[in-house]
């Protein structure tokens, strides 16, 4: 398929243009300068040209990312609506779909020009039998856009806010969001339609925050409590122009999210979106999947496994689960014998907990079917007795009472954030 | 044009294998077809136990080298998990087009049949059960002996249980129950007359298992792979016998994916079907069909030759298991065992409701099937296993197939529906089985674990009959006397699917003799024709 991509050297655009790429399609960058030779074909094209705009003919879709973040008045508002119209009409010359990447801020009302804008734009796109898409907080791959602000900023600053009450946002990933756009735009028979892409959990802002500390500063951040109606009453002193330029006004929308219910979008598309512990992590995912083989079996087996071993977890996973890692926490992969933390039957028998089951249950089979196994499961080559068996019991038995205490403890500490980062 | 063979024999399982013989040996000329699903996976050549402490590829015949196991992690019982019976329950239900709600509809395209991955357990119907069968009981006698004979069956000459299993026939010595059960065995000898009275038996489950070498087959030598694949082929399956037929000149063997029966005026019947190798359409003709694909399979083939759309009923057995430790062998390491029923049980529940069940060593199962059950973190169930399981045995229990209501019906795209559901009365029966059993076998000094005991799902106990029972007067859907569906001459019901009733016994022996006595009749249908 030929996928015409405006914005398609930004944080998104660049994602969709390789994803697209790397499907066999056809992606044509419209973009003001030519990109590197082997991303694409390339279109001259710029947001604010005024001169009718010509698409190839074989073009089936038009996905519309490019837009100017520092829209501040309804005039610039009324440039983007412009842009918008001519390309709707040179889509609709070629019988393309028209996909437009809108915001989660998007309302009527919305307290910033962006967020009223990219309303007025989904009116006219959805009046013109467009689809729309409304994004969470895409975060993911390279630093760059919002993401690479927020990375930029936890990078920086010693002492990061925690604002009370803290918003909410609803991550996705990066490349999660490309593989949705793409999927839009080879929709059968769509709609016009709003599509709701992110993680249908939300999480606190100062969650999200964290993970960035975690796993691309590496480096411990303290959070400072902030009131958010003290940003809201620095904005109201500094006026709209001012607080737009330092930045106030978006975090003042970042307050007023609605939490969006995603889980129709998500269904209809068939994906399943990483977690945002996965979805962190920069090293590489057979790396992850290497250490989460080690942890599960170790977990299971109390010992180290053997490499034979962990390269059968890694093979099942291969087969079953698209080679995808589960994206355990830190602390699991780490300290295995934490994975008793996350062990907890109602959480397995939970939608969030179904992974988890699954694999455990896959590392309590692979595990037993070696001679390791048979030493672990039926004490094959062990010392037996009454005695020894009988406070075998008893401990397994303690210890389960222990780790029922430690779970609602260590809730509140750090767990429930673990959770929710690594199990959307 | 004269057919080519005198009679096709659909499915080469317990019940095709049993109408083969009277007509092989009487020269009549037998083209028997099956689904052809091989075997390519390594079993275990020394004791379960040493395979587990030595054999550093022991994954593959557990788990499978295609992670078979983790594939089946759904599936409802330990054998739908087991590598070396991937090929028996493969492509069944799909190949055989059979849909199923709230019921679990097994069958095999594998040459045996479902006796590859049976329980070997094997049970004679007493007179008064008989009597549901339009037939003399003496001809199914006859039946039950040759059979029993033929296959080879381990048994107690007399305890309790004797005279309720009824099994005829010569029969080699009892297997060596290990030492829990030893201990059972022994308490119940001292206790018996006080559960007597509580409507409990206990008493050894007669098996289709060698306990003496004969011929190729060597007998159990208690080495516990009974599960994952009997090197020494101790067990019966239907491809022994498959094998003997084999050397019959008179006898065809051949690969073919059934799709459709068709009566030709005065020239006998076509069946029609695919072979699944080279995919290949192919038809055979035949003066008579025999239908033993297994009742599901045998269902649907009548069904559409019928054109018969309205539901018929399927009778299947209530299920149970459950677990039972026995605190005086708390730490005694585990040894190689017989892996399935060692002790049966008979517990009375109602004037029309009995109880059959038996009891397993643990040895030879994966502990990760009990691992994913218990209410503990995964770690310490493992530690609770190692620790528990070596003085536990694990027990099953099936209620008769008359209380249940499932129902299977022909859509009219040609495929077979079957929804499954237990008699109203399930509930409080399972209830007061556990009830019972509970307190029997503590007084035998095996204490039912709390929670253990677990019922079944509608066909997980893959005791399937009745759909096309044998009448005295046969309705549309139903069959005679001998088997042969009503209206439609030479196709013959041998399997589950003809059997009049089904009870809590297993019903494998009453299928294989159904068949015997029904290949006779037909035979003798040849020779008059």
């Amino acid at each position: 398929m030929k996928i015409a991509i405006t914005g398609a050297t930004g944080y998104i655009g660049r994602q969709l243009a390789a994803l697209a790429l790397h499907q066999g399609h056809h992606p044509l960058l419209l973009t003001r300068t030519a990109p590197a030779a082997d991303a694409g074909a390339w279109l001259r094209y710029d947001l604010f040209d005024t001169d009718a705009l010509t698409l190839p003919g074989d073009v089936q879709a038009v996905v519309h990312l490019a837009f100017n973040p520092r829209v501040a008045t309804e005039a610039d508002g009324d440039a983007e609506m412009v842009a918008a119209l001519r390309l709707l009409d040179a889509a609709a010359a070629v019988g393309a779909r028209f996909v437009f990447v809108s915001s989660q801020t998007a309302r009527e009302d919305a307290p910033t020009a962006y967020g009223r804008t990219k309303w007025r734009i989904e009116q006219l796109v959805l009046q013109r039998g467009g689809s729309v898409v409304r994004p969470g907080q895409v975060y993911g791959g390279a630093a760059m856009g919002l993401f690479g602000l927020l990375v930029n900023l936890v990078d920086r600053l010693p002492m990061l806010p925690a604002f009370l009450p803290a918003p909410l946002i609803q991550p996705v990933h990066v490349d999660d969001l490309a593989l949705a756009l793409l999927r839009i735009a080879q929709l059968p028979d769509a709609t016009p339609e709003v599509h709701l892409i992110a993680q249908s959990q939300a999480l606190s802002f100062t969650t999200f925050l964290r993970a960035i500390a975690a796993s691309h500063v590496r480096k411990t951040r303290f959070f400072v409590p902030v009131p958010t109606a003290l940003v809201r009453l620095a904005v109201r002193l500094l006026g709209a122009e001012r607080s737009n330029r330092l930045g106030l006004s978006r975090l003042d929308s970042l307050f007023a999210l609605p939490v969006m219910d995603t889980r129709g979008s998500l269904a209809l598309l068939g994906l399943q979106l990483r977690s945002l512990e996965s979805g962190m992590q920069p090293a590489a995912p057979g790396d992850q999947l290497a250490a989460e083989a080690a942890a599960m079996l170790c977990y299971v087996l109390n010992r180290r496994p053997d490499s034979d071993l962990v390269e059968r977890y890694i093979a099942a996973i291969g087969r079953f689960r698209e080679g995808r890692a589960l994206g355990l926490p830190g602390f699991a992969l780490r300290h295995p014998a934490l994975l008793a933390l996350l062990d907890d039957r109602a959480f397995l028998a939970s939608e969030r907990g179904q992974e988890l089951a699954w694999r455990l249950d896959a590392a309590t089979l692979l595990a037993e079917a070696t001679q390791a196994g048979a030493e672990r499961f039926i004490g094959i080559r062990q010392p037996a007795g009454m005695l020894r068996y009988g406070l075998g019991l008893a401990c397994a038995v303690a210890s389960e009472v222990f780790w029922r205490i430690a779970r609602p403890v260590s809730m509140p500490l750090f767990l429930r954030d673990a959770i929710n980062r690594s199990f959307p | 044009m004269s057919p080519e063979f005198d009679v096709i024999i659909v499915g080469s399982g317990p019940a095709g294998v049993s109408a083969a013989f009277p007509l092989v040996e009487a020269g009549v000329k037998v083209l028997m077809v099956d689904g052809g699903r091989q075997e390519d996976v390594r079993r275990p050549t020394r004791s379960f136990l040493e395979e587990r402490a030595t054999d550093p590829r022991q994954w593959e015949w557990m788990v499978g080298e295609r992670f078979h196991a983790l594939g089946m992690r759904e599936a409802i019982s330990p054998k739908l998990r087991v590598p070396t019976h991937a090929h028996v329950f493969a492509d069944f239900a799909q190949v055989n087009r059979v849909d199923s709600q709230g019921f679990i509809a097994l069958g095999s395209l594998a040459p045996g049949g479902l006796s590859n991955a049976w329980g070997c357990g094997v049970a004679q119907l007493s007179p008064q059960e008989l009597a549901a069968f339009p037939c003399p009981s003496d001809a199914m006698h006859d039946s039950y002996r040759t059979v029993v004979e033929r296959i080879g069956v381990s048994r107690s000459q007399q305890d309790e249980l004797t005279d309720y299993f009824g099994m005829q026939g010569e029969a080699q010595p009892e297997i060596a129950l290990d030492k829990l059960h030893t201990a059972l065995d022994q308490k119940y000898r001292r206790h018996g007359a006080d559960l007597l009275q509580q409507g409990f038996r206990l008493g050894r489950f007669p098996v289709a298992v060698l306990s003496q070498d004969r011929g190729a087959r060597k007998g159990c030598n208690r080495s516990g792979n009974c599960l994952f694949g009997c090197e020494r082929r101790s067990l019966y399956s239907a491809s022994e016998d498959l094998e003997t037929l084999r050397q019959f000149p008179n006898f065809r063997h051949a690969r073919l994916q059934v799709e459709s029966l068709r009566q030709d005026a005065g020239q006998g019947w076509q069946v029609y079907g695919e072979d699944p190798q080279d995919r290949q359409r192919k038809t055979f003709s035949a003066r008579q069909v025999h239908l033993a694909a297994g009742t599901v399979a045998t269902t649907r083939l009548a069904l559409s030759a019928l054109k018969h759309e309205a539901p018929v009923r399927l009778l299947s057995c209530p299920t149970a298991a459950f677990i039972l430790w026995m605190p005086s062998f708390l730490g005694k390491p585990r040894a190689d065992a017989f892996g399935y029923g060692q002790l049966a049980f008979v517990q009375t529940l109602r004037e029309d409701v009995t109880a059959l069940g038996s009891t397993f060593s643990t040895v030879g199962l994966p502990m990760t099937e009990f691992a994913r059950h218990l209410p503990l973190r995964r770690r310490l169930a493992v530690d609770v296993l190692r620790s528990l399981m070596s003085s536990c045995v694990v027990g099953n229990m099936f209620l008769p197939g008359h209380l249940s209501a499932n129902q299977a019906h022909l859509t009219p795209d040609g495929r077979l529906h079957i929804r499954g559901a237990y008699h109203e009365d399930v509930p409080a029966l399972l209830k007061q089985a556990a009830t019972s059993l509970r307190r029997a076998y503590a007084r035998l000094g095996a204490y039912m674990l709390p929670m253990s005991f677990t019922a079944g799902q509608p066909g997980g106990d893959i005791h399937y009959a009745g759909t096309l029972p044998m009448r005295e007067r046969p309705q549309a859907g139903e069959t005679s006397a001998i088997g042969e569906l009503a209206g439609l001459d030479g196709l013959f019901v041998v399997d589950g699917a003809s059997l009049p009733n089904l009870t809590e016994k297993s019903h494998t022996l009453t299928i294989m003799a159904n068949a015997d006595r029904i290949a006779r009749a037909a035979l003798q249908r040849l020779h008059s024709a």
